[in-house]
């Protein structure tokens, strides 16, 4: 088991390694906004305040995207995030 | 004296920076212009006001530059006839250049002139002008810059392959007529996208205009510096000509409204530098945004760099449009398929006959992806307009295939036309001595002229040479004409020392395999650099199928040892030489090499051994193919035409129901299956669908009457209270075309009309369909009211806002039948094949714990940010005044479609509407897919839309005062601001920050709130129900994509301007970032997660008076016609999407 701390409502769940952070903030009703859940729109863009390297690894699509963003490596779309380990998360939004 | 050529031997050249960016900078008025038709004609300031273009080429100067560019970037008939002022180019040339130079010979060394030609306003290459016209406008702006006196002309920010082609023939002749030789430059644009506009990549240009003797290729403008990397690299290796690098300042970025480029002087010149020394750049200078001060900064790097020294090698190649072929390819040969050939091909001939230009496209890229290199086109028909036809044929296939072309013709106009119409390199096919010199010399002409390569046949007056000598001497012949007097590169020279068929037996013939191979051998040793090519397959003329293919592969093998370089030949035929049976092979190489000994012929004995062997079916193409293959390549590839004859031909020995269910049906499995595994692009997927529907409506009337190939039905609907109709359809597409009766209710069904059809017309399952987040609540609501009238049909969902786990567990728990859902198109399809066989069991509902898996809350904080004394989120704050509108109340506007492109999010169009997306290709597969498919498709609507009104949009907005209320908007009168015009109330997040709309709006004094209504018109809605309706599955689906994409670039454009009137402009961010929220404020549409109700659709129509622009709520409370849009938009800056 992992756990998330969505830092902006100090809300901490726990999930199944492998878990999708979309999944998991879904239904703990954590005030992350998504919008297409496909990774294009960058509604739920959120910052990995801890953990970084417990998310898989952005895909291509999700790559260009941030880049066109120019985020910094930290920013993730949390609709395309699977929790690997455990999490601290701050949402940004756009 | 010193010229530009010797001072390029001496030194890197320092060009200028921006000419526009220093005549903005001196804010031009309409008095400057000349009135406000002139506003924005540039090139007539020239004229108009001299003394600033003399200041700003006196400032680059004095800052060190070499040499200025012209203010003549569109002083060409075409462009200056926008304002009526064509009859001027001439003049502004030549006034623009002398005044140049005068202020050159101010100067105490040696300064140039570079005479500026831009690229225009019009596409060649898709068609906006005539080849004749623009030839024409540029003949007179060359004459006008050489009359001037510039030392070079610049043709320079080329977007367009062919306008590049067509500009430098114009600076020629010019020059030819006034008896000078100046230099010839060419700078291409590389856009962000690694392409010119229409799609050219580097290399293309270079084989293309390699051919024109330029004297500089070079790039400019698009990009700034460190995005021209790649390009600069393959110049560097590859291009003949001195390069030229004049980037941008930077790629642009929008700070208060305005375009800036970010680079400042210092970063630039280093960047500049840098990639001067690493790719061996012979002259420098600035595009848009660049200064005299970043001139001024280049000096002294570049008086420390050398004049270049590169070693390119360029490889003599063929391009297309898009890109460069070699024509040596590794391993050999290069295939030039020969099946788009009235001569050649039947096929080929009765859709020419047809006039049926798709399918002689569909043709084409069948061959491309049989592997073909290069394409041979031939509409040599009798009895029809040969120019015509090739004008035809070549408008629609210019931008649909990416192999460069073939003209295989014999008429001169015809050889003619098609150079003017191909933007790339092509190869013409041919020319030969039959009738003497005169013809070949008119050809080679064209060659030069346009920069083509030729075959050339060994046939002389004495007819075709069939000896090894004879060849070689008509070769020789042919070298020296067009090699010697004609200057063609060698390597651009093909010759093609002919082969005779070995079918005959004639005796005369029986070695002449052996003379062409020894022809090849002594062409190769003697006439270096030229290239060889045969049409192959002629060798077996003759024979039966089976023994051809064995015979025309290993002439092909050995005409390769031979030196062979390039084969007309079905690329789907050729067979690898291992495969082929030795004993097969033995006999056969006996024939080419006319082994025969007393009692053994090998054609006799390969006759024999071939008689009753049929060709070898995987290595065939279609048309060889049994008719079952045929049709389920058909489907596969889409091809809704050519699947008809293939049907017509099964019908005939085939039961009509196998032909669906085994055939057509499996292969569309494979296409689902495909799509599945990311190796199938929707857009395929549709052309796979309309193939099927084509195909299955060919065969409905041959089934018996009482057979019924379907395996099942499905009643679809999109929910009460949705209008969105696109994903539904796409369900109804694929259901229906692979076997399932499909009923399709059609958008905002109540449950209640749903279950009376189900009454009327039993099915197996419902599927309910749903973009909006109400939706999933509706879809719920309704299983609540099966489940009270005790229905147990099976029930599908599916829809934009819907979650699995959602689906799974809320869903289930709420109905005892099944309740699957769907993620695409295809996992219905699953559910229902399932469904129908029997195969699962009704899934039980996830129990309540399991809903969220094993996701535990472990703790909730209570971070809920406290509410103020006006029941608002203490998170917003209110600093700032609100923002002063221009005006108060309501106005109307009308746009033009093409306008919309501006705002255009084409990442979200091409990815997520039309579906194009990378899934297990490789990224060079998807970036083909991409540049091939996608981006034309792309530019052919945009096309289509500057003339065609398919779309009327029209907008209104406006500003009015408004108060916060706790939890609601008091919108005020504009005219009397104590009378209170409509209450918007808004729902409010529980926890966490607790947002609600109405926090971004002050409670203290009067705020400012913008509304805004976008539609494009009932036309576009008209015609996306038409398409449907006719099973224009792809146009369908891409325009109505199209089209809802163009209303939210309409609904950003709208925003972008009420950002621009309340000054609040300077956050917005460039490119794509915008599209995701990059400006200050949000725009909050009914419907969405900020504010779900769609009631609230009512009260803002009424405040903007929709009904004006023909906007109208239906009774489910969204705006009719549908792709219309409407927002409410806060200015504040903490305003952003939330969910409550």
């Amino acid at each position: 088991m992992v756990k998330v701390h969505f830092l902006l409502e100090d809300l901490l769940v726990e999930a199944p390694a492998g878990t999708s952070l979309q999944r998991i903030a879904d239904a703990a009703g954590a005030d992350i906004t998504f919008g297409c859940r496909t990774g294009s729109c960058g509604t739920c863009r959120v910052r990995i305040a801890e953990g970084l390297a417990h998310c898989n690894e952005p895909g291509p699509e999700e790559r260009d995207f941030l880049k066109s963003l120019d985020a910094p490596p930290d920013q993730r779309l949390a609709c395309q995030v699977t929790v690997q380990g455990d999490l601290a998360i701050e949402y940004l939004g756009l | 004296m010193t010229t530009l050529d010797t001072l390029l031997r001496e030194k890197v050249l320092l060009l200028d920076g921006g000419m526009g960016t220093q005549i903005f900078a001196r804010k031009p008025t309409m008095e400057d212009y000349g009135g406000a038709a002139l506003e924005g004609c540039v090139d007539l300031l020239t004229e108009r006001r001299p003394h600033w273009i003399r200041e700003i080429h006196e400032s680059y100067f004095r800052a060190g530059a070499d040499a200025v560019e012209t203010n003549t970037f569109g002083a060409n008939p075409l462009v200056l006839g926008d304002f009526g002022l064509s009859a001027k180019a001439y003049d502004l040339n030549v006034q623009a250049a002398s005044m140049a130079k005068e202020v050159a010979r101010s100067f105490d060394r040696p300064r140039f002139v570079i005479g500026s030609v831009g690229p225009g306003t019009k596409l060649i290459t898709l068609g906006h002008v005539s080849y004749a016209d623009l030839l024409a406008s540029y003949r007179v702006q060359m004459d006008g810059l050489l009359e001037g006196g510039a030392d070079a002309i610049l043709i320079e920010t080329c977007q367009d392959l062919g306008q590049i082609k067509v500009a430098v023939r114009a600076a020629r002749e010019a020059m030819a007529t006034k008896r000078c030789r100046i230099p010839i430059w060419v700078q291409a644009t590389v856009e962000t996208t690694g392409t010119l506009l229409v799609g050219s990549d580097i290399s293309a240009v270079l084989t293309s205009v390699e051919p024109l003797g330029i004297d500089v290729l070079g790039l400019n403008c698009g990009t700034g510096p460190d995005e021209m990397h790649a390009h600069l690299q393959t110049l560097s290796e590859t291009s003949p000509f001195r390069i030229s690098c004049l980037p941008n300042a930077g790629l642009p970025e929008n700070r208060d409204g305005q375009v800036v480029y970010p680079l400042a002087p210092e970063p630039f010149v280093q960047k500049v530098l840098h990639a001067a020394s690493e790719f061996g750049i012979a002259i420098l200078g600035g595009c848009c945004g660049t200064t005299p001060d970043h001139i001024r900064a280049l000096v002294p790097g570049v008086e420390k760099l050398n004049p270049p020294k590169r070693t390119p090698k360029l490889e003599r190649s063929a391009a297309s449009l898009y890109q460069s072929v070699a024509l040596k390819q590794e391993p050999a040969p290069l295939i030039v398929g020969e099946r788009t050939n009235a001569n050649g091909s039947k096929k080929f001939r009765d859709l020419l006959a047809a006039e049926d230009w798709d399918g002689m496209i569909a043709l084409a890229k069948e061959q491309q992806r049989e592997g073909a290199h290069l394409l041979d086109l031939c509409v040599a028909y009798v009895g029809r307009d040969e120019v015509r036809d090739a004008d035809e044929l070549l408008n629609r296939l210019i931008t649909q295939i990416t192999l460069p072309l073939m003209i295989d013709s014999t008429e001169f106009p015809v050889i003619e036309r098609a150079l003017q119409r191909s933007p790339g390199k092509c190869v013409i096919n041919s020319i030969n001595f039959e009738d003497g010199e005169a013809k070949a010399q008119a050809i080679l002409e064209l060659c030069k002229t346009y920069g083509a390569a030729v075959v050339a046949l060994t046939i002389d007056e004495r007819g075709m040479a069939k000896t090894r000598e004879q060849k070689l001497e008509v070769a020789r012949r042919l070298h020296a004409l067009a090699v010697g007097e004609y200057g063609l590169n060698p390597g651009d020279l093909i010759i093609d020392p002919l082969t005779f068929t070995l079918g005959s037996g004639d005796e005369e013939f029986r070695g002449s395999a052996i003379e062409t191979l020894e022809a090849l051998r002594l062409i190769k040793a003697e006439l270096p650099g030229v290239m060889t090519i045969l049409g192959v397959s002629n060798v077996s003329f003759g024979l039966n199928p089976a023994s051809r293919h064995v015979l025309n592969a290993l002439m092909l093998y050995h005409g390769v040892k031979h030196g062979l370089d390039m084969a007309i030949f079905n690329a789907s035929k050729v067979i690898p030489v291992a495969k082929i049976d030795p004993e097969d092979r033995r006999i056969v190489e006996d024939l080419l090499f006319d082994r025969r000994s007393e009692g053994y012929d090998p054609l006799k004995a390969l006759m024999a051994r071939f008689s009753s062997r049929k060709a070898a079916v995987a290595d065939d193409h279609r048309a060889d193919l049994p008719v079952m293959e045929r049709l389920h390549r058909g489907i596969l590839d889409g091809e809704k035409q050519a699947i008809l004859a293939d049907v017509d031909e099964a019908l005939k020995d085939h039961d009509p129901l196998k032909l669906i269910n085994e055939v057509l049906l499996g292969a569309m499995k494979v296409v689902g299956e495909r799509f599945g595994s990311g190796e199938m692009q929707l857009p395929f997927v549709l052309e796979s669908a309309e193939a099927m529907k084509a195909a299955i409506k060919r065969i409905e009337p041959h089934l018996p009457r009482e057979s019924n190939y379907q395996k099942g039905r499905i009643l679809l609907a999109t929910v009460k209270g949705d209008v969105h109709d696109i994903g539904k359809n796409l369900v109804d597409i694929i259901l229906s075309n692979n076997g399932f009766e499909v009923k399709n209710l059609g958008i905002k069904q109540p449950i209640e009309a749903i279950l009376k059809e189900l009454e009327a017309w039993p099915a197996d399952a419902i599927g309910l369909s749903g973009l909006l987040v109400k939706s999933t609540v509706i879809m719920k609501e309704n299983l609540h009211f099966m489940e009270e009238l005790g229905h147990k049909v099976p029930v599908i969902l599916g829809g934009a806002a819907l979650t699995r786990d959602y689906v799974e567990g809320d869903c289930r728990r709420t109905y005892s039948g099944s309740v699957f859902y769907a993620e695409d198109a295809f996992e219905g399809l699953r559910h229902m094949q399932a469904l129908v066989s029997g195969e699962t069991d009704v899934p039980a509902a996830a129990p309540a714990a399991d809903a969220a898996g094993e996701i535990k809350i472990l703790r909730r904080g209570s971070a809920a940010v406290p509410l103020t004394a006006h029941g608002q989120s203490s998170w917003v704050r209110h600093d700032a005044p609100p923002p002063q509108p221009p005006f108060w109340g309501v106005r109307e506007l009308t746009d033009a479609p093409v306008d919309l492109f501006d705002h255009l999010d084409a990442f979200a169009l091409i990815r997520n509407r039309w579906g194009f997306s990378q899934g297990s290709q490789s990224d060079e597969a998807f970036t083909a897919i991409l540049r091939d498919k996608a981006v034309p498709q792309l530019v052919r609507w945009k096309e289509r839309l500057a003339t065609d009104p398919l779309f009327q949009p029209r907008a209104r907005y406006g500003y009015f005062p408004v108060r916060a209320e706790g939890d609601a908007l008091r919108v005020l009168d504009p005219a009397d601001p104590t009378r209170s015009l409509a209450v918007l109330t808004f729902p409010r997040q529980a926890s966490g920050r607790r947002l609600c709309i109405p926090d971004f709006f002050s409670t203290d004094r009067t705020d400012v709130l913008a509304l805004q209504l976008v539609t494009l018109g009932q036309g576009a809605a008209d015609h996306a129900a038409r398409l449907y309706r006719e099973d224009g599955y792809g146009d369908y689906f891409a325009f109505h994509g199209l089209a809802t994409e163009l209303t939210e670039a309409y609904a950003e454009r709208v925003h972008a301007r009420i950002r621009r009137e309340l000054d609040i402009a300077a956050k917005d961010l460039p490119g794509r970032a915008l599209f995701a929220q990059g400006y200050q404020g949000s725009r909050y549409s009914y419907g969405y997660p900020a504010c779900p109700d769609l009631e609230g659709n009512g009260p803002l129509l009424d405040l903007l008076q929709g009904g004006a622009i023909g906007v109208h709520l239906s009774e489910s409370h969204q705006m009719d016609p549908e792709y219309t849009t409407s927002a409410l938009v806060a200015w504040h800056p903490q305003a952003r999407y939330f969910s409550v």
